[in-house]
């Protein structure tokens, strides 16, 4: 009935490595904000695996934090994808190689 | 100019892939060589969603032990605000001539 840790923490590695790839190769801003999510959720599949590992639930409360603060930089995130797009009429990260212009 | 996300078509670095699966590898590698033991779980009459709610505001009478996470729920607060007031700065135009110019290149320029 119940999983082992093992294939929750091998789950969540692999999001990870696919966020990882995402964020190494891809040079879409928007993109990188999916792949940043990935890396995110991966940590949170490993709070609620452990969360439910030892029977306590702080875990879980702790990833409800993590998504808040997710949503946050992911607001701040598409706010900046705007700037972006405005000064260089595209979303590709490598334009902007500098802090002004 | 439209930049929606594509299927990257475009040759990719095989060494980014190659330090992708590395990273997968050795994490693998560390978590089945690893012994966790019988997990201990939540009991089947407990009230999980009850507990968070509990928990999340540190009063007592929660079935499954937590943490008191007030102050983090509280400093949340704080954080989405800011967040917000930051978007909003970042996205507010300063020169309030054009409306919305739909997306689409208007031809002024981009040098402002």
């Amino acid at each position: 009935m119940a999983v082992s840790m093992q294939y929750y923490l091998l789950l969540s590695a692999a999001i990870f490595c696919i966020g990882v790839f995402g964020v190494l190769s891809r040079r879409n801003a928007l993109v990188f904000l999916m792949s940043v999510e990935l890396m995110l959720n991966a940590a949170n599949i490993n709070l609620v695996a452990f969360s439910y590992h030892w029977g306590n639930l702080t875990g879980q409360v702790f990833s409800l934090f993590t998504m808040a603060l997710a949503a946050a930089e992911v607001a701040v995130g598409i706010g900046i994808i705007l700037v972006l797009y405005r000064n260089f009429k595209g979303v590709d990260v490598t334009d902007a190689t500098t802090m002004r212009w | 100019m439209t930049s929606r996300p594509r299927l990257a078509t475009e040759k990719l670095n095989p060494v980014q892939g190659l330090a992708a699966v590395a990273l997968f590898i050795v994490l693998a590698l560390v978590f089945v060589t690893v012994q966790f033991g019988p997990s201990t779980g939540f009991s089947p009459d407990a009230h999980i969603t009850a507990s968070i709610g509990y928990a999340l505001f540190n009063l007592a009478g929660a079935d499954v032990a937590s943490e008191g996470m007030l102050a983090a729920f509280e400093i949340i607060d704080v954080v989405l605000v800011a967040a917000l007031v930051g978007a909003v700065l970042l996205a507010r135009r300063e020169n309030t001539e054009p409306a919305t110019d739909g997306g689409q290149d208007v031809g002024k320029g981009g040098e402002d």
